[in-house]
């Protein structure tokens, strides 16, 4: 470990020669490898494609350390289709001129089919140790960071909502603030007898051609029921039984990755937190969850702050990001 | 021995109606074994609704050498107890000292350590709820650095076993995969409540209409169901068990509380918990041929054969308690000695 810090001492040392001057904040599109990713049956790779985005004068400042803004991303698209859409460095880009230098990180959440859910399991992988564990130590490794939880905060839209929240409550002590925006998947997805039969039909033709809603329940249950018996190659438990009725066993595998119903045992990180946020628009088709969610953390007393804005899923998320999530980081995270 | 089998004399009796909890005479002390009573508090279990104490008494058997050697660093197995039974009962019945002792007379010395929750339902299902305090929590950190601040433990994960009966092999199972970073190698005996609990509406009635005035005289059963509707599904503005039960408003079972219940089970956890179960070295389960909880807890070893977790199996002949200390101190604590870092003479 230590062999491993002073490696990446000298590696900063090395990089930080301030040749060129960073007047913008700097896209990096890069990869690091995570062991958690390792073995995974879809064949998903170790090696995750990440952008890193330092802030104007990162390279000028080779003595200064940033606090680090990790987001995820949602489903259907791999991160640089996401960035597209996200813009991230016009985000540092406004927090700097507002004096609010970070570094955001933003790695590839894609998986073979389309979304691993920041969630642990042998089919997909462990996206969660790939976030939680792997990536926070690249990126400490290879960055100048502040390295510590109260310089860390967790944002992510949707399927990356859902992941901030879950990796928050199940990985207390990593990120000190956390803001979700639309987040999916907060309540239980729930598989039927007849759900599980039309997956279990699909042929890979089908698979190929899915839209959206055909192919989230396959994505969600590769992640959350995986089977690795499976004689296909989707290697899911679908629960359907010979007799065409379900195992009640997958529904339970779905709950006990449902936010809504695992608040409860994770309340503690949720109320060791500097700062909570979710925001979601008021057309979103994900509304219903989102306060189904917040019913339950006024229930149990949670603090949060919570905003409802006119935009639907996604036509404001860039904007967002620059608007409201970066300047809530700023609030909260320290700096030197 | 005579005491152990009156303990288990006693614990096959003392179940009935209105006793609710099983005691156990005095553990025998062998010469060379020190047992401390300390008291423990714990941040995690402060403010909890139903009142418990938020300072737990932990039994702490420290082996012979202990003393003697002022320099040397010990292992430490974390035992977690049953439902309805406090942590001094259970180290009473267990006659942790006697294990402690045999084992380091053949060269294995460890601090085995018993915390108590018992909670005012009888037990703390080892799980994290506002109604009954953070138990979950408790053991996996603060009861770990307290032992590491406190005792000369070898304060790393590969000196850390955990190991529980019954309820407490429950909690073995849930406080192993949710805390994996705090323990190399966990043991399970005879562990209950292994698949989700499910409800009628009429049984999810009969639950709700337990008076809280008569909880403690509710008999095994129902306070077992108790405990473990106040553990898994809390509710703060529910007074005066402070808890949803599972029924809804309109008589039907409420599928958000059994969904709950259901997250906590360790056969629907496993498949969300592979990184976890894996990072051990060592994971064992047991149970006895004659103890109504083999099927559950054959369903967890084929869920763990399934997703390829190595782990130690074994149905012996006996039933739920009457085999457990002496498997302790025969197979538990020398399967532990295989696993941890046993530190240096």
């Amino acid at each position: 470990m230590l062999r491993k810090f002073v490696a990446a001492l000298g590696l900063m040392a090395a990089c930080a020669s301030p040749a060129a001057a960073q007047e913008a904040a700097r896209v990096n599109w890069t990869s690091f490898h995570s062991p958690a990713l390792e073995g995974n049956l879809e064949g998903n790779d170790p090696q995750r494609g990440v952008y890193v985005i330092t802030p104007p004068g990162y390279d000028e400042n080779p003595d200064r350390r940033y606090p680090v803004v990790y987001y995820l991303h949602g489903y259907w698209a791999a991160a640089p289709a996401q960035q597209e859409g996200f813009r991230l460095h016009e985000a540092v880009d406004a927090a700097s001129a507002a004096g609010n230098e970070v570094i955001m990180v933003m790695p590839d959440g894609y998986s073979r089919f389309r979304g691993g859910f920041y969630s642990s399991g042998p089919t997909v992988g462990d996206y969660e140790s790939m976030v939680a564990r792997d990536l926070v130590g690249w990126v400490d490794g290879n960055y100048r960071t502040i390295a510590a939880p109260a310089s860390r905060g967790l944002a992510g839209h949707s399927m990356g909502g859902y992941g901030t929240i879950r990796i928050a409550m199940k990985n207390p002590g990593v990120f000190s603030s956390i803001y979700m925006m639309s987040a999916c998947c907060l309540p239980p997805m729930e598989m039927t007898a007849e759900s599980a039969a039309t997956i279990e039909a699909m042929t890979p033709e089908d698979i190929a051609a899915a839209q959206f809603g055909q192919l989230a329940g396959l994505s969600t249950l590769a992640t959350w029921s995986p089977d690795p018996q499976d004689q296909s190659t989707l290697k899911v438990d679908t629960g359907l039984r010979a007799d065409g009725t379900l195992d009640p066993l997958v529904n339970q595998r779905l709950a006990a990755n449902s936010p809504l119903v695992l608040l409860p045992q994770y309340l503690p990180a949720l109320n060791a937190l500097e700062a909570f946020a979710m925001d979601i628009g008021d057309k979103d088709f994900l509304l219903e969850g989102n306060a189904q969610f917040r019913a339950e953390l006024d229930r149990f007393g949670v603090e949060y702050e919570f905003e409802l804005y006119e935009g639907d899923h996604g036509n404001r998320i860039a904007e967002r990001i620059r608007t409201e999530v970066l300047p809530f980081f700023g609030n909260h995270l320290y700096r030197e | 021995m005579l005491k152990y089998l009156a303990g288990a004399a006693l614990l096959a009796i003392a179940v009935p109606a209105a006793a609710q909890n099983i005691t156990a005479p005095d553990a025998v002390v062998p010469a060379g074994i020190t047992v401390q009573a300390v008291m423990v508090h714990g941040a995690s279990l402060e403010g909890n609704l139903e009142g418990n104490s938020a300072t737990r008494e932990v039994m702490v058997v420290l082996p012979p050498s202990y003393t003697a050697n002022p320099e040397r660093h010990y292992p430490v197995i974390y035992y977690l107890h049953g439902f309805a039974i406090s942590g001094r009962d259970f180290y009473d019945y267990m006659q942790v000292p006697t294990a402690v002792a045999e084992n380091a007379a053949a060269g294995r010395e460890f601090i085995v350590v018993v915390p108590d929750t018992l909670t005012a339902m009888g037990g703390s299902m080892y799980s994290n709820s506002v109604t009954t305090g953070n138990f979950r929590d408790f053991i996996g950190t603060e009861l770990v650095a307290y032992m590491d601040a406190n005792y000369r433990t070898i304060p790393t994960r590969e000196g850390r076993g955990l190991a529980g009966h019954s309820m407490g092999g429950y909690g073995t199972l849930v406080v192993g995969m949710t805390h994996p970073e705090a323990f190399d190698s966990i043991w399970a005996q005879s562990a209950c409540c292994i698949s989700a609990r499910s409800e009628t509406p009429e049984s999810a009635a009969a639950m709700a209409a337990v008076p809280r005035e008569g909880a403690d005289a509710a008999g095994f059963g129902m306070r077992a169901g108790l405990a473990s509707a106040v553990a898994w599904a809390p509710n703060p503005q529910k007074p005066p068990f402070f808890v949803d039960w599972p029924l809804a408003a309109d008589g039907t079972v409420d599928p958000l509380v059994l969904a709950r219940w259901a997250a906590n089970s360790p056969l629907a956890m496993v498949s969300g918990h592979v990184a976890a179960l894996e990072s051990f070295d060592g994971v064992a389960l047991d149970v006895g041929a004659q103890d109504g909880l083999v099927r559950d807890d054959t369903l967890i070893h084929e869920e763990m054969t399934k997703f390829g977790i190595e782990h130690f199996w074994e149905v012996y002949e006996g039933t739920h308690t009457d085999k457990i200390g002496a498997r302790f101190n025969t197979l538990v604590l020398p399967w532990m000695a295989e696993h941890l870092d046993m530190g240096t003479e």
